[in-house]
C-alpha cells in the first residue's frame, strides 16, 4: 500500500528555493560563486539551529518568544567564560540555554500560561541577565580564538559550521521521527485534546519542547557570537522573528501540528538566499525589509497547507 | 388550507456515507406551535440547520410564506423571519442584555453619530417586558444570567429582529429549550411560549415527550430522516408517540445480536456509590469479563459524566472504582489507561482523531513505546503494527499513510477502536460508536463489538437508538436524573422491546 503521489508544502518551498537561487543568480552572477555560497550556508547555519528549535514548540501549537534573549545571553556568558573554562564554555552555554527552555516549559506546562506570554516575559529577563553581566560588548580574549576554531575552523574545503549544523539537524530529526517524544509533540499540535484523552504525556512533550528550543538557540548563540568574536545583549533580537520565518516559510503552520524540521531545513535555505540575495543583486539597505516582508507574506502563501487548517489567527 | 410560515418540501440531505433526511414535509402555520420529536440522529438537527440556512438541503426546497427561499444563512433567515433559539445559548456572555438584543444593529440607536446606551436601555426593557421578564436591568451582563433568562433574551432578540425587519408572525425555531431548565423555568418557558402564539410560530423540538405533548398544538414524528406521523394534541398520547420514534423493524437481526456470546463470571470493573455532585449520584455498576452494559438515558441523565469519571476525564467526588478488585484513582485519562480503560469518545474529530494525520500515526499513537527497537522508534514495527490493526479492524484505506481527514466516518471510527485494541484495554467505553456511521460500516462495527466481547474485552456503551442499545448490550442500565432507575437484562433470543424500556427513560 502506498500514498499516492501528491504535490506538499515541502515541495512548494524546494521549487520555492530553487526560484530563488535562479532569480538572484541572473540577478547576479557572482551570486552562485563559491565565496557566496559559503556565506549563505554560514549565514543558514545560524538560522537553522534557532529555527530547529522554533519549530519544535510552534508543532505543540505554541511560540517561542525568547529565542534571541537566549542567543544573546548565550554569546554573553560564552565571551565570558571562554578564558576561565576554555573550551568547556561550549557545554555550560549550551547547558544555559537549554535551561532557560526548559524553564519556560514549565512555567508554559506547570503554571499553564501561554506560550506567548510566558516567552514574552522570559525574553525581558534573559536581555536583562545580559545587560547585567555586561552592557558593554564584549570580545573574544586571543587566547581563545583556537578555541572557537572548532566553528570557525574548516575540514578540508568543508567549514566546520556545516558540520555543525548537519550534525544539529540530525539530532533535531531523529528526535522528531523516530522519538515518542517528537511523536507526541505532533500529535498534541494536531489535537491536543485528543492527545490528553488518549493519556498522552502533553505536559512533558511541551516542556521538553521549550528545551529543545532553547538548545537550539543556545547553539545559534555560539555560532553567531564565535563568527563575530564578540558577544552582547542586543545580538540575538533579530533571530526571534526570523526563526519564525524561517518555519512558516518552511511550510509548517503555526497552529502546530502539520510540517517539521525538513520544512525548517528548506526555511533556513530560502532565508538565507533572501537575505544574502537582495544585498548581492544591489537592493538598498533600507528597501530590503520591503522586499523580504514580501518574500515572506508570498512564501507563506504559496507553501502553507490550508486546507488543514480551519481557523487562520 | 391556511398559508403555511415556514415549509419545508421534500427536502433531502446526505453526508458522505448518511442519508440524514430523506424526503422530509414539514409545515408550520401561523399562530401555532408545532412539537418535533425525533430519536438521536433521525434528523431534527439536519433539519434545523437547513430551515435556517445553515446548511443547504441537496433536495427539496424552503419555502417563507409560501415562496421559495434560498437561505443564504441565518442572517438571511431572520430577514425572512426564521430565527432559531440554539440549545447551547448564542449570546456574548460578556456582554450586556441590551448590547447582545441589538448586536450588529445598533444604527437605530445613534445620536449625534454615537449610540446612546440611554435609548438602547429604554428599548431593552420595552423587550424584556414583552417576554415576561420586566424587571430586569437591561444593563446586566449575560453572563450573570440563569439559562431561562438567556432564552427570553434570545427570543426577545429574535422578535425584535423580526420587527426591525417588517416580517409579521415570524417563525422560531427553540432546540430542546428545557433540558437545562430547572421545573418551574420549564413552567414559566411554556407560559411565555403560549402567549408568543399570538404574535409568531413557534418549532419546539424535545426529547421529552409529556412537554410536547402538552404544548405543541401538532407533533411531528422524525425517524430515520423521514417523517413518520403527524399527529395533532388530541390524537397523541406518550405512549403512541413514543412507538412511532422507535419504530417497527424489530423483526430482523439487528446488531448481530446471534453472536451474542455468554459473558464470564468474574468480575472486571466494579463501581460502587459513585458520585459527582449535580450530576449523578449513586452509581453502582458490576461489569463481567466480555460482558456488554449499555448506559441508557436522555441528556442529563448523567450517563455521559458516568463514563467521564468512569475513563478519567473528570474526577468523582464520591464512591470507589475498583478494577479487577484493586482500588482506582484517576486523576487523568493516562491513569484510566494505564490501568486498561480506555474511551472511543463521541467527537471523534475532536476527541477521537489527529485527522491532520496519517492513518498509521493515529493507530499507533498509545503504544510508541512498545514499537522502540533501542532509543528510537522502529519504522517497521510502527508499519506492521499499524498493518496488522487496519486488517484486523476492517479499515479501508488506500494506505497507511493516507490522512485521517481523508477517510470516511465510519473508518476513521474504525481507526479510533484500532488505537484503543493495539493499546490491549480490557475495559472500552463507546460513546455512540456508530454516530454518523453508514449503515454497512455500522453492521461492521457491530459485529467488531460482538467480537470485542467474545475476546473478553468488557463494554460499555451509550448508543444512538434505543434499539441499538438493546441489540448490542446484554445489559441495560436506564438512568434518570443523575439515578439508576432500573437494570434490565438482554440476553439473546429475548431483548426488551423498547417499548417496555422508553417509559422509564422519557
Amino acid at each position: 500500500m502506498r500514498a499516492a503521489w501528491r504535490i506538499q508544502p515541502i515541495h512548494i518551498s524546494l521549487a520555492m528555493f530553487l526560484a530563488l537561487v535562479a532569480g538572484f543568480t541572473i540577478g547576479d552572477p557572482s551570486f552562485l560563486s563559491l565565496y557566496n555560497a559559503v556565506t549563505i550556508l554560514n549565514s543558514v547555519a545560524i538560522l537553522l539551529a534557532v529555527g530547529l528549535g522554533q519549530v519544535c514548540v510552534i508543532l505543540t501549537g505554541g511560540i517561542d518568544l525568547s529565542v534571541g534573549s537566549i542567543m544573546s545571553l548565550v554569546s554573553v556568558v560564552f565571551m565570558m567564560t571562554l578564558g576561565p573554562l576554555g573550551a568547556w564554555s561550549y557545554l555550560a552555554v549550551l547547558a544555559i540555554g537549554t535551561a532557560a527552555g526548559f524553564l519556560n516549559g514549565l512555567i508554559v506546562s506547570r503554571l499553564r500560561i501561554p506560550s506567548f506570554i510566558a516567552t514574552l516575559g522570559m525574553q525581558g529577563v534573559l536581555v536583562s541577565v545580559a545587560y547585567l553581566l555586561s552592557a558593554q560588548p564584549l570580545s573574544a580574549p586571543d587566547t581563545a580564538y583556537g578555541i572557537l576554531e572548532l566553528v570557525n575552523g574548516k575540514l578540508g574545503p568543508v567549514q566546520a559550521v556545516w558540520l555543525i549544523a548537519v550534525a544539529v539537524f540530525l539530532v533535531f530529526y531523529l528526535m522528531q521521527r523516530y522519538t515518542a517524544l517528537g511523536r507526541t509533540i505532533l500529535y498534541m499540535g494536531a489535537n491536543e485534546r485528543m492527545s490528553y484523552l488518549s493519556g498522552l504525556p502533553i505536559d512533558r512533550a511541551r516542556t521538553l519542547a521549550f528545551a529543545f528550543s532553547g538548545f537550539g538557540a543556545a547553539v545559534a548563540g555560539i555560532i553567531l557570537s564565535s563568527t563575530l568574536y564578540s558577544g552582547y545583549p542586543t545580538i540575538g533580537a533579530v533571530y526571534v522573528l526570523n526563526s519564525i520565518a524561517v518555519v512558516v516559510v518552511g511550510g509548517t503552520a503555526m497552529t502546530g501540528g502539520s510540517g517539521g524540521v525538513v520544512n525548517t531545513l528548506v526555511g533556513a535555505l530560502i532565508m538565507g538566499v533572501i537575505n544574502n540575495g537582495l544585498t548581492v543583486v544591489g537592493i538598498d539597505v533600507y528597501a530590503q525589509q520591503v522586499f523580504l516582508g514580501v518574500l515572506i507574506i508570498i512564501a507563506v502563501a504559496v507553501t502553507f497547507d490550508r486546507k488543514k487548517v480551519a481557523i487562520i489567527k | 388550507m391556511r398559508q403555511s410560515i415556514l415549509e419545508a418540501l421534500a427536502v433531502g440531505k446526505s453526508y458522505p456515507g448518511v442519508a440524514a433526511l430523506k424526503g422530509v414535509d414539514l409545515a408550520v402555520y401561523p399562530n401555532e406551535i408545532l412539537g418535533l420529536v425525533g430519536e438521536n440522529g433521525a434528523g431534527k438537527s439536519t433539519l434545523m440547520k437547513i430551515l435556517i440556512g445553515l446548511e443547504n438541503p441537496d433536495s427539496g426546497e424552503i419555502r417563507l410564506r409560501g415562496a421559495r427561499a434560498e437561505l443564504a444563512g441565518p442572517a438571511a433567515a431572520i430577514r425572512g423571519g426564521v430565527g432559531m433559539v440554539f440549545q447551547e445559548g448564542c449570546l456574548l456572555p460578556n456582554l450586556s442584555i441590551a448590547d447582545n438584543l441589538f448586536l450588529c444593529h445598533e444604527e437605530g440607536f445613534r445620536r449625534w453619530g454615537l449610540l446612546s446606551g440611554r435609548r438602547q436601555a429604554a428599548e431593552a426593557h420595552r423587550q424584556l417586558e414583552a417576554v415576561g421578564l420586566p424587571r430586569l436591568d437591561p444593563r446586566t451582563i449575560v453572563g450573570e444570567l440563569s439559562a431561562s433568562q438567556k432564552q427570553m433574551v434570545e427570543i426577545a432578540r429574535l422578535l425584535w429582529l423580526s420587527r426591525l425587519y417588517g416580517v409579521e408572525n415570524p417563525a422560531l425555531i427553540l432546540d430542546e429549550p428545557t433540558t437545562v431548565l430547572q421545573d418551574n423555568e420549564v413552567r414559566i418557558l411554556f407560559d411565555i411560549l403560549s402567549r408568543l402564539k399570538e404574535q409568531a410560530s413557534i418549532l419546539f423540538i424535545s426529547h421529552r415527550l409529556e412537554e410536547v405533548l402538552q404544548l405543541a398544538d401538532r407533533i411531528c414524528v422524525l425517524k430515520d430522516g423521514s417523517v413518520a406521523a403527524m399527529l395533532d394534541r388530541g390524537q397523541a398520547t406518550t405512549r403512541g408517540v413514543a412507538r412511532l420514534m422507535v419504530g417497527h423493524e424489530l423483526a430482523e437481526e439487528r446488531c448481530r445480536e446471534s453472536l451474542q456470546t455468554a459473558p464470564g463470571s468474574e468480575a472486571v470493573l466494579e463501581v460502587e456509590g459513585l458520585g459527582l455532585a449535580g450530576r449523578f449520584r449513586d452509581f453502582h455498576l458490576r461489569l463481567a469479563r466480555g460482558e456488554i452494559v449499555s448506559l441508557v438515558g436522555l441528556l442529563g441523565s448523567g450517563k455521559e459524566e458516568v463514563c467521564r469519571c468512569l475513563s478519567g476525564s473528570r474526577k468523582p467526588d464520591q464512591g470507589t472504582i475498583l478494577l479487577e478488585g484493586r482500588k482506582m484513582r484517576f486523576a487523568s485519562p493516562k491513569d484510566a489507561i494505564a490501568a486498561g480503560i480506555g474511551c472511543v469518545p463521541i467527537d471523534r474529530r475532536n476527541e477521537g482523531l489527529a485527522t491532520s494525520l496519517d492513518v498509521a500515526s493515529n493507530i499507533n499513537l498509545l503504544v510508541l513505546r512498545r514499537l522502540s527497537g533501542g532509543p528510537l522508534l522502529s519504522p517497521r514495527r510502527e508499519r506492521q503494527n499499524a498493518g496488522r490493526w487496519v486488517e484486523e479492524c476492517l479499515v479501508k484505506t488506500p494506505s497507511l499513510q493516507t490522512l485521517c481527514a481523508n477517510l470516511s466516518g465510519g473508518n476513521q471510527q474504525k481507526v479510533v477502536i484500532a488505537k484503543w485494541l493495539a493499546a490491549e484495554v480490557r475495559v472500552l467505553i463507546l460513546d455512540h460508536p456508530t454516530r454518523g456511521i453508514d449503515v454497512g460500516a455500522k453492521d461492521e462495527i457491530y459485529r467488531r463489538i460482538r467480537e470485542l466481547a467474545a475476546s473478553g474485552i468488557s463494554l460499555v456503551i451509550m448508543c444512538d437508538t434505543l434499539e441499538e442499545d438493546i441489540g448490542l448490550a446484554h445489559r441495560l442500565v436506564i438512568m434518570k436524573d443523575g439515578r439508576i432507575v432500573r437494570d434490565l437484562a438482554c440476553p439473546r433470543g429475548a431483548k426488551p422491546s423498547p417499548l417496555d424500556v422508553i417509559g422509564d427513560i422519557v
